[in-house]
């Protein structure tokens, strides 16, 4: 597995490289957005951390950039915790962010989860998902909840299919929205809201200790993984 | 035809029919007026108007009565008995005592239902407004329905009629506008017997003494059944052009004649007999008509006075629903005619006046007599100059006072002809005398030019005297030996008669002009100084210079709430026209409709519907006039200054918002690479203790103290910079709250789960006391909030210590609450927890988060960015509970 850092601060990419390397990964380092691109392309890595503040260009650019042309899982790392950064960077494709200052349990984690979505990504495509006692099947359209049937309405059911492409995974209300009614809807947060509740109702699952959908303040919603 | 309009024919047009709605009561803001109508006094509009208010206060309308003359008679007294009557004012007038309706009262009372009797009363001196109707437009302004009475003759355009027909004068008039914009006109109506029966019976209240006469005449029974009529035909008008508009609106064409119809006006008392004449032309036909006054080279010379009759003619024009056209003209017939061809009119109305004899005697033809010669398809009204006398137009005072007004300019022309009499005295026996007729011709055009017509004639029958007695022998007597003097002494009289005469005429359009000019000069002027200064004081201070000397007077002006130039106003009169003007964005104080006792005139000052402050004028002179013109260059300089206050106030907002956005721009520069600054360095030492960490076992024991050390620390550090940076951006105002509806649980699940690994074996448990509404909030920001509170509460309890969060809802808020079963806080100190850098040093652990005091500072300010409030309690039974509240999401229902 290969892992490219980009990251204008030496010490950083030291303290990750020490990170990442003590875990077998392989990593390449990068300094800047252009160097990033050039080991992008030769090297072909699995997996880029990236840190919003380069010298010479905009993270943001650099994702929207990236992904005209290529899937690789993109986990974004932000000095800043300004919710609308992390917004903006998972809508334009990054896979996760990790707020500085992380502990490396963290980002071992996360870089966890984001290879495993890739690997699932490139796989067949899904025809059952089957989580923490709930059973899904995509073909059939139907949904059980430890062994019995729930009875989803169609926004409640492409709701769920769209958190559970991605267990883990934060998607934003606007990817959401976006997902479930199709585009140009993003200026109806509160039908998410009553929707994502009504949902949460039928599977059990409490707001105040989630087994299924977790909140992401200000974000989204990830499902648990 | 046209396919699409045939279509539309006959369809109800929407707009039209909302418009219609809307002036039907939908709109809130405009109080419904009502008006109880009747063809004279004594006809009972006073009863019915009380009855109708008796019935609604019982049906728990807000009634109040206004002001209702009773005239002491028993039957309107017992009416009025049950319902809220408002106090009168009283006026002081002159010592006389006079109640008035109590404008303010009313306004500040706020009725739903106010009954104002005898809408066309004229108010005493010293009022808000001249007249009665105008008290009530403003109560209707203010949203208060109003009742009120009216009798026929009191209105504007039947004045005439019923003046001629009952030979009594009203001065008390309402215009017909604000009669046919009232929402109900309830006709009160009894047969003239029957009224005659009840002024025998004392039922009608008659004036006394001096009206006594009057009134016998009025009331004779011819009169009141002509009056009845005059009454029902007008009430009928109203209601077909109600029918009008209904119908235009459901898309039935107006029943028009086609007819357009166009008032020749001037500045003779006829004019206004003719405007009335119009309208009532005009409602019957329903035709839009246009009151024409033509500018000819005669304007230049009328009097002020006369100028200002054509300006009142005109205003009553637009007053009784014409339009006024002003057109400049040499030729007025052909002029007229052109005019009338092009717009399409059909009718023609105008005066006609018998002409003098000598122009009858040279078969000159007057303008009513050209019309008709010349006018091809046009139906020409004439009415004669000398039918009815208006006694409240004033006569033209006769030519023979304007010598004796102005005595100066006369000595003037004698003193004139003496000094030529003596600079040729001396030269009579050399010089041929006919040589001297020019020295007078010249004395003659400088009082012409100087003086004017009046004393260029004086001087000019003077010379002729003068020339023969001491130039022509015999001297120093009227008889001549030459018989051909005769001749000469005609045609010098002659001569300089005319040659004074055109002189006189051209210098005084010389002068005009110069007015003009000066006028013209003056708005440039202003404008030029307004674009150069920058800001309102500067702008102000130009504005107050051009003006104070061109029209002496005192400049004030006031804007943003606050007088900006001129010397200051304490007069409390003054002050409450101004207040009036910038409540109400209309012209008020000296001789306008609105307080004209003042002795300032107040402009407002509005650009673009922006209220931008008001400006006042006050002659030094104090009895000094406006003339119409000067208030018409006011208002002209009203709107320049208004416009300039405009750009200065756009270009202090651009201004403003420019910089605000530099700083905003600075600050949110200044906190990312603080942000950056001090995280990466903490990121880096993190990451290489926590790396050393893992490799505890090669390391000596004493090495893995420190290192552990280290670790809490740093995280106890890199807490603080995280607080601090919030802090920072809490406080200096630059927290964008992004608001998203949110159930709460949702939120303080997601917290739970983040302080997961902090709590260790501490129990959180959460109770919801029913459905919760959404709450409109910043999820990430509340969260924080949760966070701090849950730290903060798992640092002040032991290790198996238990948390409860308490949801709930209270009204229009939603409640949480956040208890633990430590120690608590110490007494006093409930408030002090959420200042910045508050710690509890008596406590082992502080309440402040992590020793920083700054985590219930940030809660703090979150929750009072969201409207909500926070407060810190011990709970009755130990520990310490923290409390805040969050508005409800309005838009939203109840969700589980």
């Amino acid at each position: 597995m290969k892992i490219l850092i980009i990251e204008d601060e030496g010490d950083i990419r030291r303290y990750l490289r020490a990170t990442l390397t003590a875990q077998d990964y392989a990593v390449l380092e990068a300094a800047t957005a252009k160097e990033g691109v050039q080991n992008l392309t030769l090297n072909q890595p699995d997996l880029v951390l990236l840190d919003l503040g380069l010298p010479d260009q905009d993270g943001q650019d650099f994702i929207r950039a990236v992904r005209e042309w290529s899937q690789v899982p993109i986990i974004v790392l932000s000095a800043r915790e300004q919710e609308a950064d992390k917004i903006e960077a998972l809508e334009s494709g990054a896979d996760d962010y990790l707020t500085k200052p992380f502990a490396p349990r963290e980002l071992l984690a996360r870089i966890k989860v984001a290879l495993r979505h890739a690997a699932r990504d490139a796989g067949p495509r899904m025809e059952i998902f089957e989580r923490n006692g709930l059973r899904l099947d995509l073909s059939a359209r139907r949904v059980w909840l430890d062994g019995e049937d729930v009875h989803l309405t169609p926004i409640e059911y492409r709701l769920l299919t769209a958190l559970i492409q991605h267990p883990g995974k934060v998607l934003t209300h606007a990817q959401l929205l976006n997902a479930v009614w199709g585009r140009r809807s993003t200026e109806q947060n509160h039908y998410l809201r009553i929707h994502t509740q009504h949902l949460r109702e039928k599977l059990k699952d409490d707001p105040l200790s989630p087994r299924f959908i977790l909140t992401e303040p200000g974000i989204g919603y990830r499902f648990a993984d | 035809m046209n396919p699409d309009t045939k279509h539309n024919e006959g369809r109800p047009d929407p707009d039209k029919l909302l418009a219609l709605v809307t002036s039907d009561g939908g709109e809130d803001a405009r109080g419904r007026l009502k008006i109880f109508f009747g063809a004279s006094a004594g006809v009972g509009k006073t009863f019915a108007m009380l009855s109708e208010a008796r019935r609604l206060h019982k049906d728990g309308r807000d009634v109040e009565i206004g002001i209702v003359e009773h005239h002491g008679r028993p039957e309107t007294l017992a009416l009025i008995e049950g319902l809220p009557v408002l106090p009168c004012k009283v006026i002081d007038h002159r010592g006389v005592q006079v109640t008035e309706f109590d404008l303010d009262a009313a306004l500040a009372r706020r009725p739903s239902l106010i009954l104002v009797d005898e809408y066309a009363h004229t108010n005493a001196p010293g009022s808000r407004h001249p007249k009665r109707w105008q008290d009530v437009e403003e109560l209707l302004d203010n949203g208060i329905d109003v009742f009120t009475t009216l009798n026929v003759q009191h209105l504007e355009s039947l004045n005439d009629v019923v003046a001629k027909l009952t030979g009594v004068w009203v001065k008390e008039t309402v215009p017909d506008t604000v009669f046919d914009a009232a929402d109900e006109i309830a006709l009160i109506d009894i047969p003239p017997d029957e009224l005659l029966q009840r002024l025998a019976a004392g039922k009608v209240y008659v004036a006394d003494g001096a009206h006594q006469r009057a009134a016998d005449n009025f009331f004779k029974k011819a009169n009141l059944g002509r009056l009845r009529e005059i009454a029902l035909r007008r009430a009928a008008e109203r209601v077909d052009a109600q029918n009008d508009q209904l119908n235009a609106a459901h898309g039935q064409s107006e029943v028009a004649t086609g007819d357009k119809i166009l008032v020749l006006v001037g500045a003779d008392s006829l004019s206004s007999r003719l405007i009335r004449h119009t309208k009532r032309m005009a409602d019957r036909s329903r035709a839009p008509w246009f009151a024409l006054y033509l500018q000819t080279d005669r304007h230049e010379t009328l009097s002020p006075k006369a100028r200002l009759r054509v300006e009142h003619n005109l205003r009553l024009a637009e007053k009784l629903g014409g339009r006024v056209v002003r057109l400049n003209a040499g030729a007025a017939a052909a002029t007229i005619l052109d005019y009338a061809g092009r717009n399409g009119f059909t009718r023609l109305v105008l005066g006609h006046s018998r002409q003098p004899w000598w122009r009858r005697a040279t078969g000159q033809q007057g303008l009513s007599q050209k019309l008709i010669a010349q006018a091809a398809g046009l139906e020409i009204t004439t009415l004669n100059a000398d039918a009815v006398a208006d006694p409240t137009v004033e006569r033209e005072p006769p030519r023979w006072s304007a010598l004796v007004a102005r005595p100066r300019d006369h000595l003037m022309a004698v003193l004139a002809v003496a000094v030529c009499t003596l600079m040729g005295l001396p030269f009579r026996h050399l010089i041929d005398p006919d040589s001297f007729i020019m020295l007078y011709m010249t004395g003659v055009v400088i009082v012409a030019a100087r003086f004017g017509i009046g004393p260029a004639v004086l001087a000019s029958v003077l010379s002729v005297a003068t020339f023969n007695w001491f130039y022509i022998e015999p001297y120093y007597s009227f008889t001549f030996d030459n018989i051909s003097y005769a001749v000469t002494f005609a045609v010098m009289l002659a001569t300089s008669l005319i040659v004074g005469s055109l002189t006189a005429r051209l210098s005084l359009h010389v002068r005009l002009a110069r007015q003009g000019e000066t006028e013209t000069r003056l708005l440039y002027d202003l404008s030029r100084h307004l674009s150069a200064a920058r800001g309102v004081e500067a702008m102000a201070t130009v504005a107050a210079r051009c003006l104070e000397p061109a029209f002496d007077v005192e400049v004030r002006l006031w804007s943003g709430g606050r007088q900006v130039t001129g010397p200051a106003e304490d007069d409390p009169r003054e002050l409450g026209v101004l207040h009036w003007v910038m409540h109400n964005h209309q012209i008020a104080g000296r001789h306008t409709d609105t307080l004209p006792s003042a002795s300032g005139l107040y402009l407002p000052l509005t650009a673009e519907a922006a209220d931008l402050g008001v400006l006042s004028l006050t002659p030094r002179d104090r009895v000094r006039q406006f003339t119409s013109a000067e208030q018409l260059v006011f208002e002209t300089v009203a709107s320049l200054i208004a416009g300039a206050f405009q750009r200065a106030r756009q270009g202090a907002d651009a201004e403003a918002s420019r910089v605000e956005s530099e700083n905003e721009k600075l600050r949110n520069v200044l906190l990312a690479s603080l942000s950056h600054d001090l995280k990466t360095p903490l990121t880096v030492m993190g990451g290489a203790v926590s790396s050393l960490l893992k490799m505890r076992k090669k390391l000596p024991r004493e090495a893995v103290d420190e290192l552990t050390a280290l670790w809490g620390q740093l995280t106890r550090l890199q807490k603080f910079v995280s607080n601090l940076l919030r802090m920072a951006a809490i406080t200096s105002g630059q927290l964008k709250l992004n608001f998203e509806p949110y159930l709460i649980q949702e939120i303080a699940g997601a917290a739970i789960q983040r302080i997961e690994a902090q709590k260790g074996a501490r129990q959180i448990r959460t109770v919801t006391a029913g459905q919760l509404p959404m709450v409109t909030i910043d999820g990430a920001l509340i969260e924080q909030v949760l966070i701090n509170l849950l730290e903060n509460a798992i640092a002040h309890t032991t290790a198996d210590g238990i948390i409860t969060l308490n949801f709930e809802t209270d009204a229009d808020r939603v409640r949480v609450r956040i208890s633990d079963d430590g120690p608590g806080l110490k007494p006093g100190t409930e408030d002090q927890v959420f200042d910045k850098f508050h710690t509890d040093n008596d406590l082992k652990s502080d309440r402040g988060n992590s020793g920083t005091g700054l985590g219930l500072a940030i809660c703090k300010g979150i929750v009072e960015a969201h409207g909500g409030l926070i407060y810190a309690k011990n709970n009755p039974t130990g520990g310490a509970s923290f409390i805040f509240t969050l508005p409800v999401a309005n838009t939203i229902g109840r969700s589980a």
